[in-house]
């Protein structure tokens, strides 16, 4: 667990003359679930966005897989799957419509049953598939976003509060579809508030405050990170 | 690879109900605009047909009903005419303000010319609802409605991040939507044209060129929008703000340039009105009988010193005499008449100037041109009107002046009005 695939170093993002993050330095290695755990406002979603290539840094630098996201944005799009804060697709199609739409924008070639492979491990409803998106719940939205990320089968996954609006067996099935795409090799790098939801599946945390990381929690050994441990920091720092 | 994203987001679009309406209703309107232009034409031509028709017939009645020269030219009529070009359909023009047919008489020509002569040609864009209406005026507002939103309609929707993230190529997505929507509107602008000018038989060169303008015209605004839309929401704006800044400059171009430019030239550049001419020339043919007949004569001479040896009166009216005066009182007004085309010629050189600053006006007016509906060509009919009279004048003079009896055969060689503009 040592080659580095998302790296930012002394990252700096100011809107107007607000400062949104301040010297944010992180790596996450190849394999690994690294979760930046924050409160609203915290600078979580920028965090992603520059990565993404979407917000651009004052200063400092980003990187996945040696690619700097001010040079080569559509490098790391290709080898990125984002799943995005609030999911919003197209209403007029349905789910299977909007998942054939992004997966062809992305160039991404896949099969019917592909689809419905993925729908199923998302745990979608079958009766949904093909319904508009416009008659979905949140919670359908957001399993439909993570089957779209599944399958472009990208190397490294960017999730902005992954489990927002998933009800309780949907979060732990998500888990557990986490867990086992990091074993398969997949860099995993989410943004949540959710301490209880990180120190399940995360290798390692950085608590994100007013644009700063103040504390790093790791695991040890096959244990998981404590989360009594992690929400007493967070909870300080929220007070 | 463009083509495959070409495809996509066509296939994407298409399942969009509100652009599919948009473009159904886009297409309805321009079929609409190309049938009544069509409509109109076979109007024009089916009352060129049936003057015709009876011109010849009432002419030969006419002449076989009178024993001399004199009355003979009195008493008949000569329909000239101007045909709709086959393009004429797509571009009404001037047809609707200028005259495109008069019934001429030997007698003096500036008062039969100007007759219906009221208003001022129409310089701006607001005339018929026809094919060049559409192209110049709405296309634009179609392309904002469709496009100023291309990005912005997507921040707005939260998908915005996403396709970015998603798209192998961000500016492709872009373009491949503009460009879907961009030839959709094209071909439900065009398809109806096509029709119309396969039906006109028109030729290819110019329905071409009519294409060209219209996709011209469309790109011109198609990359306005996007850009326009990309540099406003870089800049915060959301798309009813974009819309608005987009609906401002087309209101400029389209409205406001034409409009104000239409007024300026109307103010700036004066000159004598057709009624006057006409006024000028009956004055000068009505005061002739009250005049001594050396007047009339020594004013004819002027042009047709020829006859100078011809002028003797056998008693106190001549017909040689009566058209004496028509033709000097046609000089009387000639200057004036002179005056008022150029004022016209001046004002549309003037106008065509102003359409540099409103791709709506130069639109139009290519598309006029095109299809031989602009001043030129209805002046250029009126010049036809001219020559086809001063030729009737050459024709009847040597018959009254050298006064011969009357034989109806020397008639049969009476010039006939040919159209000379083709197309
Ligand atoms: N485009 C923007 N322009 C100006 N300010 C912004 C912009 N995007 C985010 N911000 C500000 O940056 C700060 C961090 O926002 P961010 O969305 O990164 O927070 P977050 O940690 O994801 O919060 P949440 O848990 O609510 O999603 C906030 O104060 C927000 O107002
Ligand atoms: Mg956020």
């Amino acid at each position: 667990m040592s080659e580095p695939v998302v790296v930012a170093e002394s990252l700096n993002v100011r809107f107007a003359d607000q400062c949104v993050l301040d010297d944010v330095s992180f790596t996450v290695n190849r394999g690994e679930v690294f979760a930046l755990l924050g409160g609203n406002g915290a600078g979580k979603s920028t965090t992603l966005k520059t990565f993404l290539g979407t917000v651009a840094p004052t200063s400092g630098s980003a990187s996945v897989l040696g690619h700097s996201v001010t040079s080569d944005s559509d490098f790391i799009r290709s080898k990125v799957a984002y799943l995005p804060e609030s999911v919003m697709l197209y209403g007029h199609l349905t789910g299977m419509e909007n998942i054939e739409y992004f997966l062809s924008l992305a160039d991404v070639k896949r099969s019917a049953s592909d689809i419905e492979a993925a729908l199923k491990r998302v745990a979608l409803q079958a009766d949904a598939w093909h319904k508009k998106l416009a008659d979905y719940s949140k919670g359908m939205r957001q399993k439909t976003a993570i089957a779209l990320a599944l399958l472009r089968s990208a190397p490294v996954l960017f999730l902005d509060e992954p489990t927002s609006g998933l009800d309780p067996s949907a979060i732990d099935e998500f888990n557990q579809l986490v867990t086992a795409l990091s074993e398969a090799g997949s860099t995993v790098f989410m943004v949540t508030h959710d301490v209880y939801g990180a120190c399940q599946v995360a290798h390692r945390i950085g608590l994100l405050d007013q644009g700063k990381i103040v504390g790093v929690f790791e695991r040890s050994g096959s244990e998981l990170i404590d989360t009594e441990q992690v929400h007493t920091a967070f909870a300080k720092r929220n007070a | 690879m463009l083509f495959a994203d070409f495809y996509r987001e066509m296939r994407f679009l298409s399942k969009q109900r509100y652009i599919v309406l948009f473009l159904s209703a886009v297409f309805a309107l321009s079929a609409f605009a190309v049938w009544s232009g069509l409509h109109e034409t076979k109007l024009q031509q089916a009352t060129i047909e049936r003057l015709l028709e009876k011109d010849t017939v009432d002419r030969e009645n006419v002449l076989a009903g009178h024993g001399d020269y004199g009355s003979a030219a009195y008493y008949s009529f000569h329909v000239t005419y101007s045909e709709p070009s086959s393009l004429a359909f797509a571009a009404m023009g001037q047809r609707d303000t200028f005259p495109w047919k008069h019934r001429i008489r030997m007698l003096a020509l500036e008062g039969q010319i100007y007759e219906t002569d009221a208003e001022n040609p129409e310089l701006s864009l607001f005339g018929r609802f026809d094919f060049a209406f559409i192209v110049s005026v709405l296309l634009p507002i179609f392309v904002i409605l469709l496009l100023h939103d291309l990005r912005s309609g997507e921040k707005e929707a939260g998908r915005y991040d996403l396709l970015v993230a998603t798209a192998k190529k961000q500016h492709k997505l872009w373009l491949s939507r503009a460009l879907v929507i961009t030839t959709g509107l094209a071909l439900a602008m065009l398809v109806p044209l096509l029709v119309g000018a396969a039906i006109m038989q028109a030729p290819l060169a110019k329905t071409a060129a009519m294409v060209l303008i219209t996709l011209a015209h469309l790109l011109f605004w198609v990359v306005v929008t996007v850009i326009a839309g990309r540099m406003m929401l870089a800049r915060g704006q959301n798309s009813p703000r974009i819309a608005s800044a987009l609906l401002g400059v087309w209101l400029l171009a389209t409205v406001i340039v034409p409009v104000v430019s239409d007024t300026l030239i109307n103010q700036s550049i004066t000159g004598p009105n057709g009624g006057e001419v006409v006024l000028t020339q009956r004055e000068a043919v009505n005061g002739a009988w009250d005049q001594p007949y050396e007047v009339t004569w020594d004013e004819f001479l002027k042009t047709h010193p020829e006859w100078a040896d011809y002028t003797d009166m056998a008693s106190s009216f001549d017909w040689k005499w009566y058209y004496g005066f028509q033709q000097a009182g046609d000089q009387h007004a000639a200057e004036l008449s002179k005056a008022y085309r150029d004022t016209i010629v001046r004002k549309d050189v003037a106008a065509g100037k102003a359409s540099l600053m409103s791709p709506a006006m130069l639109t139009q007016r290519l598309m006029l041109s095109l299809a031989s509906t602009d001043i030129s060509a209805s002046l250029a009919y009126e010049q036809d009107v001219r020559d086809f009279h001063a030729s009737l004048r050459q024709f009847y003079y040597p018959l009254l002046f050298k006064g011969g009896e009357f034989e109806l055969e020397q008639l049969a060689d009476m010039p006939l009005y040919r159209q000379r503009l083709s197309n």
